[in-house]
């Protein structure tokens, strides 16, 4: 969990700005590979789009792989 | 009249090198999971092209260009660590599948930037030499006129100071230009 005590100072935007960048290729990574996971274990397309949130089609169209015969 | 021609070969030359620049690019940031090549990525590339220009501009400030890879993962785990996450090694992450290219020649906004402020350097250079190809250093030095993002923050944590390098890299494209003549 974040501790809000931790966080860049809103002083210092450059490296609060820094951190927003470093999260979203890190939420971007784990995110493809807890799909990827998923498929492995037999998940459908609309389980996985109902855990994270989003419509089935777009879940497809960011994540599958395009070497991957899977379908939405 | 001779002179532009000249020029215009060498722009058409220059294509083949921003062809595989970003080439190169888009492969370093498919295989790190990025769609689209950032300036970190056409640094890196930059890295590789022929000319060596950009490795002799790091060693020139004692920088090791070997190690810029590594230095973009230490800026995110640093950038992480600030918010109190301790970021897995990217050996864990890296079990998620590289990327498939995108549509060609579409860049991050940080890898446009870099791209457009590389023309004008390259454009004045050429303007004192005609013969003075696009060379690796300056990429090196487009790249270091940012203020913030990825590529400038790695190339801190190297060590190397971008004003520091961008006299370098400027000494490297002389001293390259005197060496062809």
């Amino acid at each position: 969990m974040i501790n809000p005590a931790t966080l860049p100072s809103p002083d210092d935007p450059a490296e609060a700005l820094a951190a927003v960048v470093a999260l979203r290729i890190l939420a971007d990574k784990l995110e493809r590979n807890a799909v990827d996971r998923a498929l492995a274990q037999g998940w459908s397309w609309s389980q996985i789009a109902e855990a994270l949130g989003v419509s089935k089609q777009a879940a497809h169209r960011r994540l599958a792989n395009p070497q991957s015969k899977t379908t939405p | 009249m001779f002179t532009f021609v000249r020029l215009v070969r060498q722009r058409i030359r220059d294509m083949g090198t921003i062809k595989a620049l970003l080439l190169t690019a888009e492969r370093y940031a498919n295989a790190d999971g990025q769609k689209e090549p950032g300036a970190e990525h056409v640094v890196l590339s930059a890295l590789a092209l022929p000319d060596g220009t950009a490795r002799k501009a790091l060693h020139r400030i004692q920088a090791d260009p070997e190690r810029f890879q590594d230095a973009i993962a230490q800026q995110y785990r640093d950038a992480l660590e600030n918010l109190g996450i301790n970021a897995p090694h990217d050996a864990d992450l890296n079990e998620a599948r590289p990327l498939s290219p995108g549509k060609a020649y579409r860049v991050q906004a940080s890898a446009q930037a870099l791209m457009e402020r590389l023309r004008t350097i390259v454009e004045n250079d050429q303007r004192q030499d005609v013969r003075c190809p696009l060379l690796s250093a300056h990429v090196l030095q487009a790249a270091c006129a940012a203020e913030f993002g990825v590529a400038v923050r790695a190339l801190r944590v190297m060590g190397a100071a971008p004003a520091d390098l961008i006299e370098a890299a400027k000494t490297e494209v002389t001293e390259y230009l005197a060496h062809q003549r």
